[in-house]
């Protein structure tokens, strides 16, 4: 058959690796991370949580602020169970799309409940003598992230 | 004797003018021009101010949705990777962090963003391979070559 434009695809050939040295390479990488987390030879670890439908980059002594109400009163402990990654300076731990609660834990503290600034919602047409104003408090929470830890349980 | 009805030298005038017209200055004190002293066109300043904080609100979300996009795409450019490839092999290997997150580790965690980038490029080359199948090509009709004896 002659060859035309479509006899090979658009995209350059590609070639993958051998499986079975890429499994290898693969169970090494894993052996040496969790030696590295069982010996404690990361620094500071930065977590991406999802918590109040959005998604925040956190690390321990950290202040976060959400716009919603939370039913645990000033001062109580939580823990954040849906961890979408987990990152230190020389490894990182990518969930699909979620990593094990055997793997992560992360506490915080509950600090404040208040009232947003009145933020002013006005509605004008001119020449109507249409005129609404509605000036509307959100209630927010302030967590404080106490710690962020890993266990070396990878496989 | 009971009076039904007021007498007509009782009049109601109006006490705090100046704190209603306050109500409205203070919104406008770091206007421009007359419009931040003057109550009549600060009237008119202080409405169109709320009324465009108002659709801005919601504009807010749109403008940062695109600012992230064009991040990641400079990000995922400066690994050889472009920014629909980048997102759509994201997606088929089940990371769901949204736009704003890639961006920030784009921003702030440079290492991790190049394990994503890599991630996303062996998940490119495993759907090409995926996409060819058996690597055979079918028998065309119309490049069969015709013998006239």
């Amino acid at each position: 058959v002659a060859k035309t434009s479509l006899t090979s695809p658009p995209w350059p050939e590609v070639k993958l690796p051998d499986p079975v040295e890429e499994a290898k390479y693969h169970a090494e990488v894993v052996q040496k991370v969790n030696k590295m987390i069982a010996t404690g030879q990361y620094g500071r670890l930065f977590a991406v949580v999802h918590f109040a439908s959005k998604q925040w980059k956190i690390t321990s002594e950290d202040l976060i602020m959400m716009d919603n109400v939370l039913e645990a009163e000033c001062g109580d402990r939580i823990r954040m169970e849906k961890v979408l990654l987990v990152g230190a300076d020389d490894f990182t731990l990518i969930g699909r799309p979620l990593l094990g609660k055997d793997l992560v834990r992360v506490e915080a503290t509950v600090i404040e409940k208040t009232e947003s600034w009145p933020k002013i919602n006005m509605r004008f047409w001119k020449r109507h003598n249409y005129q609404r104003t509605k000036i509307i408090m959100n209630p927010q929470t302030v967590l404080r992230i106490n710690t962020i830890e890993i266990f070396p349980c990878l496989s | 004797m009971v009076l039904l009805s007021a007498p007509r030298w009782l009049r109601s005038r109006l006490t705090d003018r100046f704190w209603r017209v306050q109500e409205v200055l203070k919104y406008a004190r770091h206007f421009r021009g007359r419009k931040n002293r003057c109550y009549t066109l600060a009237i008119r300043s202080v409405r169109r101010a709320f009324v465009k904080s108002t659709k801005a609100r919601r504009e807010k979300k749109r403008f940062l949705r695109a600012l992230w996009i064009t991040r990641i795409e400079a990000a995922s450019l400066e690994h050889g990777l472009k920014y629909p490839a980048f997102i759509s092999n994201l997606l088929k290997s089940q990371v769901e962090l949204n736009r704003k997150m890639i961006a920030d580790l784009a921003i702030y965690e440079p290492k991790t963003f190049k394990s994503l980038a890599a991630l996303a490029q062996r998940r490119r080359q495993e759907g090409f391979l995926a996409a060819l199948g058996d690597g055979k090509e079918p028998e065309g009709i119309f490049s069969r070559i015709v013998h006239h004896y």
